[in-house]
């Protein structure tokens, strides 16, 4: 055997490391780059899954807007107060506890609830079929069930069973946002958390033109924003808001709708995924009622006076 | 043969008739992993193009200069080039990060991710020992241009096929496939027929 050959082979390759590791020591002197140590600290705080709600490209841009000024230390809604008191103790800086947000999606009706004109057998994307003549709903302003949010949610908060009745998990929802940006109906907004008490319509038809297209849509009737003592509810373009900075979730809204499209959240031990619509105790049930989003009647819908319609 | 025309056989090779990774299944990992959307399989393309022919050239060097000289290269290259390749990877990032922003940004994050791609050194170890185009009768040593032209090819081929699987993925995301098909099974699926079709240019031009 010739040892030769193995000396030369552990000088060949400990000349390699030794000159490759010199290499990169000089270098790493050389062309050294000024960090500024709080980016590493920041970074660490931060939830690193570069969801990107923030509106930078990722968790380390994110870090560097911070630790420059460019961006507030609340500035990731992903991690919540949590990481905004951390980032800020970092920083040394105050931060103002910030209310976490949840995704409300503002509409109730499913397959059931909601008749469909068209069957839709395009693109399977709510943006796609908006723009292919508004996908099959009859209602043109409803959720078009092709669950564009729940594919866009980093956190699998959003589910849709069979009948297309959607389900927002409050207690996986981060608040990043990116739900409300994909709908191409705008249906989702950003809510308070403690927030309880939901419109869950945006139906700009109002009276019997709403409710040929919904059993459970707004028909603007203004009921709610009568019974408001806050001054809390808006009703524009015929259907109604609720500016949660006034809102006391007092309920008497969803006591006095008159067609559930006004729904109080409840969280309790019962509902482990985060909470369940409820119509309000007590109320009495209009004919044809729909407690419950599964629609199980086959009454007919009739409202009472819709005379307090606008127009 | 005259000179340019054995240039562009061995570059034509490199890149479709033996493809890197539909012919040859070599850096299956990064054509899965990074071929998820165009964007991120551009800027990984690009990286690759530039670590590729870095690598090889130095590789060629201490190939031709160093290990087969001491007649250790036969069972040293593989340690040797992997050395060759991390810190290059590492030199180049760094260089990088120092002299342009912008381009670090672009070319950052998939730089050490191509440390320990077997594309990179199957290049390098292919171009000082050759096993592919024996009809070229260069079978077993390039000079440093042939090795250059050789490696561009492969990253070439690299690159070509994984932005178009990019652009194939983002459409099947759209398409209507089974559930249990959605991602990566679709993906592999796909894969074997892209690769079927790039069979089509074997034998081109007595390749």
């Amino acid at each position: 055997m010739d040892w030769s050959l193995i000396w030369k082979a552990a000088i060949a390759l400990a000349g390699f490391g030794a000159l490759l590791g010199a290499i990169l020591a000089i270098a790493s002197k050389r062309f050294h780059v000024e960090v500024d140590p709080r980016v590493e600290e920041v970074l660490d705080a931060l939830p690193g899954s570069n969801c990107g709600a923030c509106g930078l490209p990722g968790c380390e841009p994110a870090a560097e807007a911070i630790v420059r000024g460019e961006a507030a230390v609340t500035v990731c809604k992903a991690g919540g107060p949590d990481v905004a008191a951390e980032v800020a103790r970092i920083m040394g800086v105050e931060v103002d506890s910030t209310v976490p947000l949840v995704a409300h999606i503002h509409c109730r009706g499913g397959a059931t609830l909601s008749p469909i004109r068209a069957v839709y057998q395009g693109v399977n994307s709510c943006r796609a079929a908006e723009i292919a003549m508004g996908g099959g709903k009859a209602c043109p302003y409803g959720c078009l069930c092709l669950e564009d949010c729940a594919t866009v949610c980093p956190v699998n908060a959003i589910t849709f069973d069979e009948d297309c009745v959607r389900r927002v998990n409050v207690k996986k929802c981060t608040g990043c946002g990116l739900c409300a940006d994909v709908c191409p109906r705008d249906l989702i907004e950003m809510v308070p958390a403690p927030a309880t008490v939901f419109v869950r319509c945006k139906c700009q038809y109002t009276g019997k033109k709403a409710l040929s297209v919904c059993k459970v849509a707004c028909i603007g009737c203004k009921r709610c924003k009568k019974v408001c003592s806050e001054d809390a509810i808006h009703v524009d373009n015929g259907f109604a808001t609720i500016d949660y900075e006034k809102c006391t979730n007092c309920g008497e809204c969803a006591m006095a709708c008159p067609t559930d499209s006004i729904q109080i959240w409840v969280v309790d031990d019962e509902h482990p995924e985060g909470g369940e619509f409820v119509v309000p105790e007590g109320k009495k049930q209009r004919r044809g009622g729909t407690g419950d989003d599964s629609g199980e009647t086959t009454a007919a819908i009739e409202i009472a006076s819709p005379g307090e319609t606008p127009e | 043969m005259n000179e340019a025309w054995r240039y562009f056989l061995l570059f034509f090779g490199a890149t479709l008739v033996a493809n890197i990774l539909l012919i040859r299944f070599i850096a299956l990992c990064p054509f899965f992993g990074v071929s998820g959307s165009l964007e991120t399989s551009l800027g990984m393309s690009i990286s690759v193009v530039f670590v590729m022919v870095m690598a090889t050239s130095v590789s060629w060097v201490a190939w031709n200069y160093i290990l087969e000289p001491l007649g250790v290269g036969e069972f040293l290259y593989i340690p040797a080039f992997i050395l060759i390749i991390a810190s290059l990877v590492q030199f180049v990032e760094m260089v990088i990060k120092k002299t342009s922003q912008p381009l670090y940004r672009a070319m950052g994050i998939y730089l050490p991710l191509i440390t320990t791609n077997c594309a990179v050194l199957a290049a390098a170890t292919e171009s000082v020992k050759p096993g592919f185009f024996t009809k070229l009768n260069i079978a077993y040593h390039y000079g440093f241009i042939e090795s250059v032209v050789y490696t561009l090819g492969v990253a070439v081929g690299f690159s070509i096929v994984l932005i178009i699987f990019a652009a194939m993925r983002e459409r099947l995301d759209l398409a209507p496939v089974p559930k249990f098909f959605r991602g990566i099974p679709i993906a592999f699926i796909t894969a074997a027929l892209f690769s079927l079709a790039f069979m089509g240019f074997a034998g081109m031009f007595g390749l």
